[in-house]
This record gives structure tokens, C-alpha cells and sequence, in this order.
């Protein structure tokens, strides 16, 4: 019997890193070709080169002469610009409004608050596809031109969202007698909340900040369908040269937003652990 | 007192006011027009005209319009493929993460704080570049070909891009982290003293684990499936991406009526079913489970 318990214990572990294997591997191969010489098939390896990634920094290479392979540059460099700029908006507003509603939700009791919690969470459930054509037939309906503002908003609705939820669960976790014995101690409302309640609410913004900048950064659905014909977005641009076929720049253009996210997720779990 | 509950009042007004403003605008109003759309006649150019026309959800349901077409069931044919491929989804996500939730509850805290870590990770990271790796393993000159090739197993390159596989595949790979968490958290909780029992007693290990601890985890499990189930059900990037112009679900038939076929009323039905879909298993889910809210963070 117990050379089939470790048996079977042996095999859960193998499975386990079977499935780690899963899930970090393919992102590996990506890093590690992106540096494959290979221009045609970019999985037959050829010799190393950092050509893909001086391509996409803009540095002058021997193919970035080209004048089509600039012009593709050129657009990229567009796409990071419009994706950070829309990333950096909505980061702001959906975290002021996202955490004004946390707030409100967890701290008052009032008619309605339900109704309030099941639209907070409409947005994580509902298929993106679903409320990316509503905001396009809505948009064109009320006459405004598509464009970096009708993403903006557009990623704002679901972004409320995530940022609730972060800083609800970091209201849930907070010590409420610190705000008790500020009050008894004779600092009035706004002082406690000041002084209190916001230095211990900051960890839950900040995370819910990051969670916001990092799914606008990454958000393609709703943005395709948002954008008009004039935008593109980092997500989008991948898209379409996807579709168009594949050139090697794009590994190094994927390596890179990897690493981008990685770092922010990092950051964000890593502050999250401290705070426990 | 009626100061102090006149400034509850008005500092819940500042906090609710504007995002209520934004949300009733920007989300809910166009929840609504899309509503409306879905039963509004299709223009001839397109565009919308505001006559009542029900044959949106007819072309799909079997009642076109006679005016225009006969019933054509390619249409359902997508959604019923559509509901197979998201359920395959499913069950090949539960297959994957089931086993590993087992494993990793078993680990010491610091281990299992890493492996949920490791875990979740990718869902912060780009779909799109998650979504490309596998184009290069796939495709006729992909790596998955080259090794297969290599090692002489096949003599040419097989389809595995552009196939229901390839769908089933890139979702598993995308939706691991939403399966994983509410199927641990349930693993986590299983109290394995009733399995002890059970083995003590004389059930053998396939009885322990069909009348103990399947039951016992079920919660989780079905948490999983619909938080699967439902993204996997809408999803347009995935099939466009790995399923190529051969494979058709709802969500590529939703994008085409939009940028297009300019059938915005068809297109808003189509999206509809989807949402139909949505709320019945949002129904069965609290139904079943007894509980009066779903929680997406969680599963439960």
C-alpha cells in the first residue's frame, strides 16, 4: 500500500511540473527566438542576433533601411504612444471612481447598494464582445467620432470594476478601532479619514492602479471595437500583423511587453504580500 | 442628529454621484440600445431603422424573414459549435488544473504562495503575445511540426493550426488561472479526514474519490466551468487567431455582422443569445448551489 501512496504522490508532482511546464515553456520559446537570426521561419534556428530588438527600438540595422520596415516602425512606436497615453487616463479616472464606490458600498448602508454590487460585477462576467459592440452602437447612435476618447471611456466601464474589487477587499481587511480611537481622541471625520483610513486604504488603490493600467495596456476586444479606423493600440497592432503574417520584430516586441507585465505584476503581488 | 444624517447623505452623494453618472451613461445605456437594436430592422445600407423586426433572432432561431430568405441553419449550426467548443474548453481546463490543484494544496505555505504566484502570472501578461506563441508552435513550419518531422513520427507537416484542436488549446492555455483558483480554493478546503475515513472503512480509491471528494469539491468545479464557460462562449480573438478563416464562432459571426456585413440588429441578436446563454447558467449556478450572490473573484 505504501509504495502506491508515494507512487501516486510521485506522479501528482511529475503532473504538477508537467503542468508548469504548460504554462511557462511556450513563453520561453518566444524569448528565446526572439533572438534567432532566422528573418523566414522563426522557430529553425540560424544564429543569434539582437537585429529584432535594435528594429523595434528604432536603431538604424541593415534592414531598417528599408523603407517599409520604418514605416512599420513608425506605426508601432504610434501604437505604445496611444496605448500608454489611453492606459495612463483610464488608470486615473477608473481608480478615483472605482475606489469612490468601494468606499461608498462598503462603508454606508443604503437603498440599492445590491443592485450596485451586481453591476460591479456585470463587467467581469459579460464576454468582452458583448459590451464592446453596445459602447460601438451607443457611440455612433449619440454622434461622437471614434477615437482615443471613446476608448478611454469605453475601458473605463469595466476598469471600475477591477479597481473595486481590489479596494473592497482591502477595506475588508482594515483594523476599524484605529478609526474609533482617532474619533475618541477628539480628530473630527475628515481628519480620521485623512490620517487613518486613506494611508491604510493606499496599498488597495495602488494595487487596484496597477490591475487598471495593466488590463488597459492589454485590452483588445473592446478597444477594436471602439477605435475607429484612425487609433491603434499596442494590442491591436499585434492583432493585425497577425493576421497579415508574421514578422520576426513581433517576438521581440512580445518579449518585451512580457517583461513589462511581469515587472507590474510582480510589483503589485509583491506589495500586496507586505501588507499581510 | 439630523445634521450627522444629512452628511452621511451628502458624502454619499459625492461618492456615488459621479461614477452612478458614468456607469448609467456609458454602460448600462448602451446595454440598453443594444437590447433595443436586436429587435430593430436592419437597414438597407446599413444603419437601423426603428421598425419593430424580430426575424434577427428568426434567422438564427428558425423564423427568418420570408421577405428576404429562406431559413438558413448555418447560423444555429455556429451557436451549437460554438456551446461545444466552449464546453470542451471546460473540461479540458478541468482536466489540466484539477490534478495540479491537488498537488500544489498539499505544499508547504511558501511553496503554495510561489505555485499560485506562478499561476496566476500569465493573466497579467498580454493575451495576444500568449496567443502567438502557440501560432508559432502550430503552424505547417511550427516547432510542434519541425520536432514531430525531426524525430520521424510524421513524414509531412500535419494541420494542427486552423482546427477546433488549435481553439481548444489557445482557450485552456488563456483561461488556466480562471479555472485554477475556484477549483483550489474548494481542494484547499477539503477536509481529508473524511477521506480517511472512507478508506478505513473498506471504499476503494476510486469510490472515495467518486462519492468524497468530487462532491466535496463540486462547488468549485462548477464555479470554474461557468467563469470558463462564459468568456470562452463570447471569444472572437482565439478563434481569429488559431482558428484562422476555417473555424467560425460566434464571437468572429458577432465581429463580422459589426465591421462587415454592417448588420448591426443580426449582430446585437447574435450577442444576445450570448448574454442569454450567460444569465441561464448564472441562474442554474445560484440555483444549484443555494447561495444568493455569485462572487466572480472567487468562483462561488
Amino acid at each position: 500500500m505504501k509504495i502506491f501512496a508515494t507512487l501516486a504522490r510521485g506522479s501528482l508532482i511529475a503532473y504538477t511540473a508537467l503542468f508548469f511546464a504548460f504554462i511557462y515553456i511556450p513563453l520561453a520559446l518566444i524569448a528565446v527566438y526572439s533572438f534567432n537570426a532566422n528573418p523566414v521561419n522563426m522557430m529553425t534556428w540560424t544564429g543569434f542576433t539582437t537585429e529584432w530588438y535594435a528594429q523595434v527600438l528604432g536603431f538604424k540595422t541593415k534592414i531598417s533601411e528599408n523603407a517599409l520596415y520604418l514605416e512599420s516602425t513608425s506605426q508601432l512606436v504610434e501604437a505604445l504612444w496611444n496605448s500608454l497615453i489611453i492606459a495612463t487616463s483610464t488608470t486615473a479616472i477608473a481608480t478615483v471612481l472605482g475606489s469612490a464606490m468601494a468606499i461608498a458600498l462598503y462603508r454606508f448602508d443604503f437603498f440599492g447598494r445590491r443592485f450596485y454590487r451586481t453591476v460591479m460585477f456585470m463587467p467581469m462576467l459579460m464576454p468582452d464582445i458583448v459590451l464592446g459592440i453596445a459602447l460601438l452602437i451607443f457611440f455612433v447612435n449619440s454622434g461622437i467620432n471614434l477615437g482615443l476618447k471613446t476608448i478611454i471611456i469605453g475601458q473605463c466601464t469595466f476598469l471600475i470594476s477591477y479597481v473595486f474589487i481590489v479596494v473592497t477587499a482591502r477595506l475588508a481587511g482594515m483594523d476599524r478601532t484605529l478609526e474609533n480611537a482617532s474619533a475618541d481622541l477628539g480628530a473630527n471625520e475628515w481628519t480620521t479619514f485623512r490620517k487613518v483610513v486613506f494611508p491604510q486604504l493606499l496599498p488597495g488603490i495602488v494595487g487596484g492602479a496597477l490591475l487598471a493600467f495593466i488590463i488597459s495596456m492589454d485590452d483588445l476586444v473592446i478597444t477594436y471595437f471602439i477605435a475607429g479606423v484612425d487609433v491603434t493600440t499596442l494590442p491591436m497592432f499585434i492583432f493585425a500583423m497577425l493576421r497579415r503574417g508574421i514578422k520576426p520584430e513581433i517576438n521581440a516586441i512580445a518579449v518585451m511587453m512580457l517583461t513589462f507585465s511581469f515587472l507590474i505584476a510582480s510589483l503589485g503581488l509583491y506589495l500586496r504580500s507586505r501588507q499581510k | 442628529m439630523t445634521s450627522i444624517a444629512f452628511r452621511r447623505r451628502a458624502q454619499l452623494a459625492v461618492l456615488l454621484g459621479p461614477v452612478s453618472l458614468f456607469l448609467a451613461v456609458f454602460f448600462l445605456g448602451p446595454l440598453a440600445i443594444m437590447i433595443v437594436t436586436s429587435f430593430l430592422s436592419p437597414g438597407l445600407y446599413g444603419g437601423v431603422e426603428w421598425t419593430w423586426y424580430p426575424h434577427n433572432y428568426g434567422r438564427i432561431l428558425g423564423f427568418a424573414d420570408p421577405m428576404f430568405e429562406d431559413f438558413d441553419p448555418i447560423y444555429i449550426a455556429i451557436f451549437l459549435r460554438s456551446l461545444k467548443i466552449a464546453a470542451m474548453t471546460v473540461l479540458a481546463t478541468l482536466l489540466v488544473c484539477y490534478p495540479a490543484a491537488f498537488c500544489i494544496s498539499r505544499l508547504s505555505d511558501r511553496w503554495k504562495n510561489f505555485c499560485l504566484f506562478l499561476i496566476t502570472l500569465p493573466f497579467f501578461t498580454s493575451l495576444i503575445v500568449r496567443l502567438f506563441v502557440w501560432v508559432l508552435i502550430l503552424r505547417p513550419t511550427g516547432l510542434a511540426n519541425e520536432v514531430l518531422i525531426g524525430t520521424g513520427i510524421v513524414s509531412r507537416p500535419l494541420d494542427l493550426i486552423y482546427t477546433d484542436g488549435a481553439i481548444i488549446l489557445g482557450m485552456v492555455y488563456v483561461f488556466i488561472p480562471f479555472m485554477f483558483m475556484p477549483v483550489y480554493a474548494s481542494v484547499e478546503k477539503l477536509d481529508w479526514t473524511l477521506v480517511r475515513a472512507s478508506l478505513d472503512l473498506g471504499a476503494g480509491p476510486i469510490r472515495t474519490f467518486l462519492r468524497i471528494i468530487l462532491p466535496l469539491t463540486a462547488p468549485g468545479i462548477a464555479g470554474g466551468a461557468v467563469i470558463v464557460f462564459i468568456p470562452a462562449l463570447g471569444n472572437f480573438v482565439v478563434p481569429a487567431i488559431l482558428g484562422g478563416a476555417k473555424v467560425m464562432m460566434l464571437g468572429n459571426l458577432i465581429e463580422q455582422q459589426f465591421l462587415a456585413a454592417r448588420n448591426w440588429p443580426f449582430g446585437s441578436a447574435l450577442a444576445m443569445m450570448v448574454m442569454t446563454v450567460m444569465l441561464v447558467l448564472l441562474f442554474i449556478h445560484v440555483v444549484v448551489s443555494g447561495r444568493r450572490g455569485f462572487d466572480p473573484a472567487t468562483g462561488h
